[in-house]
């Protein structure tokens, strides 16, 4: 199959609303075909594994690529100079980034703008938005840069705007805007990284201010504060962001997604912590042991893997670092799934790299 | 339910308890830990010190040490209700394989027999009397060694026993002690306490082993006020806390995580050597799974010897997979399982990137040896039965590139002959490295070595002096003075 048809195909595959194990089966199996064919690394990989086309049989067997891999190998079907979109990650480890590249964004899009409408939109088309990160003009190798974009221009009205600039946070701005909604009654919503939405609360905290934003606003965060921001438990966050902006935390929604991916998970909000996630039709996703690769009983701690079909170019079953447990309506993310509990005294990478960094 | 720690003259109803939970397959095992009040912390600290002013300080160090001796022989002795106790609960608490702990916990005692303390004591002072009594000085004078009247042990870390090593020089240097369980762990030093008790009441009465949860820093603060000297081990973020409440005036004593590596040089590679060699580096690899500071995590292997590097991680692999069937790794959580998960995956996929490099491992992920041609240097690895054969064509070579670990370097395992031994110990040395021994030997550390370069019991004393002049004047005040 054509890149450009399985392009079409998958475009199709998102419009048509649901999908049973079978039809994801199809799909599943015709990425998988595509990635075998056209990406030499992730063929590599896979026959390393013993997963070739005649024996992949059903989308579990698609062999998921850890994700420390986007950072040694390119794994791209199109070679990286045609894909015009390259999305990198922050990259804090020895400074190598992962990246993702994509040859058209057509589909990255279609996954983001069709999801999002149901998970955080609501019965609203359009929303005033503020958004507490910086332009993709500013970051253009973002995947989240490029994803508040598209939820700006698709679903956020014209007068929507950033509250992060060159200058950092504009506080007075945020303000002035919050003030503004809290005065006109009209819904409000605020997105942003989870430690931008930190800063914010405590530049706030700071000047005595809180809101009580009108009816229907929502706020979305996303991303972990990834030592950007203090660390704060999810409860206290919650509980401090329905507080300060006056949203019930049924509005609160956290959206869970990554620059290996092409369609993220949504909660529905986060009155209880932790909270359930969930993908769309075309992303499913295991719980598995790292070690044996087997997955683990339902209920059970293990890490996960997605098995996203809209990430047709670079591989689209990913294993990450993140620890979760499968529930009833998806999965609750439990924090990463490495270096927690050391329990002796011999060192480990983290501090290993910390000292690297320092000398 | 076992109940936990060591509190001479409070009552167990007295105390709040709190109950950790270990399981082991179907087995659980419930301990129950003390959480002291404030004004426990208070009375306690107060016992603890005057108990040590007024016996421990009285009694010589041969004394005390004969009291130890004792205690250890009764851990030595297999049929001993506390040894039996210990072999049964200890893997149910570490999750060690039992076998394993039961070798690792007769030799680990061994090295606090009366003959092994004797060498402790005379590694730090040239004249052990010191410590019982004013002995003459070189310099002129005489001095005496005083040992702090009450010394606070933090521990940490889950190799069976490890609180030993500080609560018994401790008591060598004569200290009123507390030491604070750690939650991994939290039987063994209070057991030993308690044999102490069956030997010498009164001595086991300048012993407490109390518990608070990691990070609490109410009860930290209330015992960290009061000690003279604290003692504590782990990582540098929770020594760094800990370091912030000890008051200005008392000494702090930190021992942070290490990495520690091995090296094999190209004489140690023949054929008839290199198995034996391999087996050896597995043994430090595979025993307590690398959670010692003293565990390798690299190897450093020369080329052109006849067994190449890359055929040595072969051998590598091999003896861990054979330890791993004689002593099985513990069941690891889901977040170590992720570490290991994690290095073996970026360890695999820079394989397809590159040809030198190889990841040799069992399909269940109970051990990996990683191989590199690369000029790598060291790196940590997963823990837990994974690490990296790098290979150099000198073992000097490698040296250069340790030197910003300076801080962190511990223990060298090296299979060498006499003249590179010397050679590469001075190199080593001079990067920071503080320990060099036989491979099979790192995580078995001889009576009396210096832990990270350190005295044991040298730190933990202030020397008081009577100068020769006090000695001169005094004579002018004496009644047969003419």
């Amino acid at each position: 199959m054509t890149e450009a048809r399985l392009v079409e195909e998958l475009l199709a595959f998102i419009a048509a609303g649901e999908a049973d194990e079978e039809a994801f089966n199809r799909m599943a199996l015709a990425v998988f075909a595509h990635q075998f064919e056209t990406n030499a690394p992730y063929r590599r990989f896979a026959t390393q594994r013993a997963r070739t086309l005649r024996t992949v049989k059903s989308w579990r067997d698609v062999p998921a690529v850890p994700i420390s891999a986007f950072k040694d190998l390119t794994l791209s079907g199109r070679p990286p100079e045609e894909c015009p979109h390259v999305f990198m990650t922050s990259g804090t480890t020895k400074g190598v980034r992962g990246k993702s590249h994509h040859p058209t964004l057509a589909v990255y899009d279609r996954s983001m703008t069709v999801n999002f409408r149901r998970r955080f939109m609501g019965e609203h088309d359009r929303l005033r938005m503020g958004i507490l990160f910086p332009t993709e003009q500013a970051m253009p190798n973002s995947s989240l840069a490029h994803y508040l974009a598209l939820a700006k221009s698709e679903f956020g009205t014209a007068e929507s705007r950033y509250f992060v600039s060159d200058a950092g946070l504009d506080v007075d701005g945020a303000i002035a805007e919050l003030s503004r909604a809290e005065a006109t009654g009209e819904p409000y919503a605020l997105l942003g990284a989870s430690f931008s939405v930190v800063h914010l609360m405590d530049a706030l905290a700071e000047r005595g201010r809180s809101f009580a934003l009108p009816a229907g606003s929502r706020i979305l965060d996303t991303g972990g504060f990834k030592g950007q921001s203090r660390e704060m438990a999810a409860e206290e966050f919650y509980s401090r962001l329905s507080a300060t902006f006056g949203v019930p935390r049924r509005l609160c929604i956290n959206m869970y997604g990554m620059t290996e991916l092409s369609t993220q998970f949504y909660d529905d909000g986060n009155e209880a912590c932790p909270s359930v996630k969930s993908g769309p039709h075309w992303i499913r996703s295991r719980v598995i042991n790292p070690l044996t690769g087997q997955e683990v009983p339902r209920g059970s701690v293990g890490v996960l893997v997605h098995h996203d079909l809209a990430h047709f170019n670079c591989a689209s079953a990913i294993l990450t670092e993140d620890a979760g447990v499968e529930v009833d309506g998806g999965f609750q993310l439990l924090g990463r799934a490495d270096g927690a509990d050391a329990k002796g005294c011999s060192m480990a990478v983290e501090d290993f790299l910390k000292a690297a960094r320092a000398s | 339910m076992e109940r936990a720690g060591h509190l001479p003259g409070l009552s167990a109803d007295a105390v709040d308890w709190r109950t950790l939970t270990f399981r082991r397959g179907a087995e659980t095992l419930d301990v129950a830990v003390p959480v002291l009040t404030e004004p426990q912390v208070a009375e306690l600290a107060t016992r603890v010190r005057t108990n040590a002013r007024t016996y421990l300080r009285r009694r010589t160090v041969a004394e005390i040490a004969a009291t130890i001796d004792r205690a250890v022989a009764r851990l030595l002795d297999r049929d001993d209700p506390w040894r039996r106790k210990a072999e049964r609960l200890l893997p149910l608490v570490t999750g060690y394989d039992a076998e394993m702990v039961r070798l690792g916990l007769t030799g680990y005692l061994k090295t606090f027999r009366g003959p092994e303390l004797r060498k402790f004591i005379a590694e730090d002072f040239a004249n052990p009397a010191v410590l019982d009594d004013f002995q003459p000085m070189p310099k002129g004078g005489f001095a005496r060694a005083f040992g702090p009247e009450l010394l606070l042990h933090v521990w940490a870390g889950n190799v069976p026993g490890l609180p030993l090593w500080s609560l018994i020089s401790g008591l060598l240097v004569k200290a009123g002690t507390v030491g604070k369980l750690p939650s991994a762990e939290p039987l063994f030093a209070g057991w030993f306490a308690q044999i102490l008790g069956e030997i010498d009441p009164e001595l086991a009465d300048c012993i407490a082993i109390v518990w608070w949860k990691g990070g609490d820093e109410a009860a930290e603060r209330a015992w960290l006020g009061r000690a003279d000297t604290v003692v504590a081990y782990g990582g540098n973020d929770a020594l760094e806390a800990i370091r912030a409440r000890v008051p200005i005036t008392a000494r702090f004593l930190p021992y942070g995580h290490k990495i520690s590596f091995g090296m094999v040089a190209r004489s140690a590679l023949d054929a008839g050597k290199a198995g034996a060699v391999a087996r050896q580096a597995a043994y430090d690899v595979a025993r307590y799974d690398q959670q010692g500071c003293y565990s390798p995590q690299t190897f450093f292997v020369e080329r052109a010897g006849r067994v190449s590097p890359r055929e040595f991680a072969g051998y590598l692999a091999h003896e861990l997979d054979a330890l791993g069937s004689k002593f099985p790794r513990r069941p690891l959580s889901m977040s170590e399982a992720g570490s290991v998960a994690s290095w073996r995956n970026a360890e695999e996929t820079k394989g397809f990137a590159d040809p030198s490099r190889a990841l040799l491992g069992d399909p269940a992920g109970s051990w990996a040896v990683a191989y590199t041609d690369a000029a790598d240097g060291l790196s940590p690895c997963g823990l837990n039965r994974t690490v990296t054969v790098v290979a150099v064509d000198r073992l000097a070579d490698a040296v250069p590139g340790l030197a910003p670990y300076r801080a962190f370097l511990q223990t060298v395992g090296i299979a060498a002959a006499p003249e590179e031994l010397f050679a590469l110990a001075g190199a080593l040395g001079a990067v920071g490295v503080t320990r060099l021994c036989a491979l099979g030997r790192m995580t078995a550390p001889e009576a009396g070595w210096h832990h990270d370069g350190r005295f044991n019991l040298l730190d933990l004393v202030t020397m008081t002096e009577i100068e020769g002049s006090a000695e001169r004047a005094a004579d002018t005040f004496a009644p047969y003075t003419d």
